[in-house]
């Protein structure tokens, strides 16, 4: 009999699904059990840590008690010195007191937030207009673009990056602080925008025209009929593609350590987690945490969208 | 409420010409029928109509506004879709509604509208649901619901029956006339069924290949066809059509001689030359009469010796088939004639509906 489940088959099947979520989960556990564990614990091939140690979360999260630095008896002679003018003096006395968050976490953090919340935020919006009109417009060299928009999308970024920048210096953007910033936001919408139109476009395919006449008899404008039946419909998509931008902004390395590199204020995560990994401060807790912590917002993120991603929402609406 | 005006309305997509210059006058509060076969291309003047597409010339006048350049939510035209087209994400009252809450109708109004739509639709217990969850006869109503609140000047039908079976089309097309009767609204109804063209209509437009072959009411247009495709199109079962010769004292079909002078529904033929002139003969199937239930008179005639080849029981009525100049002609009697396959009976054919047409261009002599 066609679809009868055997005890066999069962646990075959078990057993294979199992496989293939450790085989996908264990790096992730790998993380987070370096992260909890103590220096001499590393060592240890077992995931669970032997105690469990948050020093490194609360590190990176600004959550220990700084440490007050004292000045050197010598430099505070240079500093007593009454003809020194003011600001050197606040300067020198910075470099001495400074207990700089070893990894100024929440930061960069920050930095990735607006970086790819906000360039997904626009790319999901001209995605929508995008999609809109290759998919139920028509007009001169409408399946060109469709045809190139993917086309796009399949030119890495590797062969791009030179020349993007070489544009980016030669009209004057790279060369300051929000210049830069800029570039990096318009390359991200671009990169992500291709695929945000393609799959929103396939999307549309599916929502009958006839709701939007329906909607349009009903004395909305075409706008309107978009707003008040299209979107709403498309609710799991939207939020699937604004998942898709976010995550490739927020995972985004590339870009980011040709435009950001020279200012440190502005960089994200990737940038700044490869920075810890070369620098003094790389211990294997820490950078697990970080590691850790720059996932959170992915998964949360995900947990959050899912919730809009029930799909068949279009059932019942026509027949035929 | 507004009377509608096509004025030589032509539709050509790329270079297909569908709608070849229509000419049409809606009076106000008239229920219209578009009847046609596919592709002749009814729906597209209804959606023209609708403002859902733009005439390719041509004038479309709804009341005094000429609205071919006025967008389909400026028109004050309700639509019902064949498909239904309801909104899935939103429950079936803000279906109904959809169209009031846009224009910010006052609440109270919104809802004394819809209790009276849903008791009349008897859909009060529906009103939470999403169309998910509703069958066909009731998505229909919803639909129906959504285009009556509105109180729109005109209302359009784009085949609204099609997709339901066919005793709750039977249940719909009623209240479909129920409604209309009720609102007296100016309507425009589109549809490939005969039956619902017959019994809805005040007025029917059969269309036949981007023109208008007739258009009369009901009646005229069952018993006066202008030419063998509206013949065939309007009635079930449809026409028979046999070879007959036209002469000066009577017509010809298969050795029958039917005295010419009782055939009131022919135009006179002046100059037909002794060897008469080959037509086509047009005799709707319900006028035919078992000879020994039904009177002979003056005006009828009586097909003797006619030999049945099949018999189709309908209940009331039977199909009965026999084969006149080599065409097969069907003849519908009650149930009262007893008759068996192979069996010889004397058929009558009321004299005055039978229809001569034009053997080349099979319009009406």
């Amino acid at each position: 009999m066609l679809g009868k489940k055997t005890i066999k088959g069962r646990i075959g099947f078990l057993l294979a699904i199992l496989l293939l979520v450790s085989f996908s989960l264990l790096p992730f556990a790998q993380i987070l059990s370096t992260s909890l564990k103590h220096q001499y614990d590393w060592g240890n091939p077992s995931l669970i840590p032997q105690t469990i140690n948050f020093d490194a979360y609360k590190e990176l999260l600004g959550l220990t008690e700084a440490k007050q630095v004292e000045i050197p008896a010598a430099i505070q002679k240079i500093l007593n010195n009454p003809k020194l003018p003011q600001d050197k003096k606040e300067a020198i006395a910075a470099k001495y007191t400074a207990n700089d968050n070893l990894f100024p976490f929440g930061k960069y953090m920050l930095n990735s937030v607006i970086f790819s919340v906000g360039a997904a935020t626009f790319s999901l919006v001209f995605s929508v207009m995008g999609a809109y009109s290759i998919s139920r417009l028509r007009f001169k060299g409408q399946v060109v673009i469709q045809r190139s928009v993917l086309f796009v999308y399949m030119v890495g970024g590797v062969l791009l990056m030179v020349p993007l920048y070489q544009m980016a210096m030669n009209i004057g953007l790279a060369s300051s602080l929000w210049g830069s910033a800029l570039c990096i936001f318009l390359i991200y919408i671009v990169q992500t925008l291709p695929v945000g139109m393609y799959m929103l476009g396939n999307y549309f395919r599916g929502i009958p025209f006839a709701l939007e006449e329906a909607a349009m008899m009903d004395g909305c404008s075409r706008q309107e009929a978009i707003i008040k039946v299209v979107l709403p419909l498309s609710l799991p998509m939207l939020a699937t593609v604004f998942i898709y931008c976010f995550i490739i902004g927020w995972n985004e390395y590339l870009f980011a350590s040709v435009f950001l590199k020279q200012y440190p204020e502005f960089h994200t995560l990737p940038l700044a987690l490869q920075e810890l990994f070369v620098s003094k401060n790389a211990i294997w807790d820490r950078i697990m945490a970080a590691s850790m912590l720059t996932l959170a917002p992915i998964v949360i993120c995900f947990l959050f969208a899912s919730r809009f991603m029930k799909g068949g929402k279009t059932d019942g609406g026509v027949k035929g | 409420m507004a009377a509608i005006k096509l004025n030589n309305i032509i539709k050509n997509f790329d270079k297909t010409e569908v709608v070849k210059g229509i000419d049409l006058d809606i009076k106000d509060g008239e229920f219209v029928v578009l009847v046609g076969p596919s592709g002749c291309g009814k729906s597209t003047i209804l959606r023209m109509i609708a403002g859902l597409e733009q005439a390719t010339a041509g004038e479309i006048v709804i009341g005094e506004r000429v609205v071919n350049d006025i967008e389909p939510q400026n028109r004050n035209i309700a639509m019902v879709f064949q498909n239904y087209a309801l909104y899935p994400h939103k429950s079936v009252k803000e279906n109904i509604v959809f169209a009031l809450r846009r224009l910010k109708v006052d609440q109270d109004e919104i809802e004394r509208r819809l209790k009276e739509i849903s008791e009349m639709l008897q859909l009060d217990a529906l009103l939470d649901r999403k169309p998910a969850d509703l069958s066909g006869g009731q998505r229909q109503r919803v639909a129906m619901g959504r285009a009556i609140i509105r109180e729109a000047d005109v209302f359009l039908f784009d085949e609204p029956l099609s997709n339901l079976d066919s005793k709750l089309r039977s249940h719909m097309r009623t209240e479909i006339g129920k409604i209309h009767n009720k609102f007296g609204r100016t309507s425009v109804y589109v549809t490939h069924d005969q039956v619902e063209a017959m019994t809805l209509a005040d007025k029917v437009v059969v269309l036949h290949g981007g023109h208008i072959a007739q258009v009369g009411t009901p009646m005229e247009i069952y018993l006066n066809p202008v030419n063998i495709f509206v013949a065939q199109f309007i009635g079930s079962p449809s026409m028979n059509i046999v070879e007959g010769t036209l002469f000066n004292d009577h017509l010809e079909i298969d050795g029958y001689k039917l005295p010419r002078n009782k055939l009131t529904n022919v135009a006179y033929q002046s100059n037909i030359e002794g060897t008469g002139m080959l037509v086509k003969v047009g005799i709707r199937p319900d006028f035919f009469n078992d000879k020994a239930h039904f009177p002979a008179s003056e005006e009828t005639f009586d097909f003797k010796n006619i030999k049945i080849d099949l018999i189709e029981p309908m209940g009331f009525d039977k199909e009965v088939l026999f084969t006149l100049s080599g065409q097969p002609v069907k003849a519908r009697l009650d149930l009262r004639s007893e008759i068996k396959i192979g069996q010889n009976i004397d058929l009558l054919v009321d004299l005055s509906q039978v229809l001569i047409f034009d053997r080349e261009t099979e319009q009406r002599l």
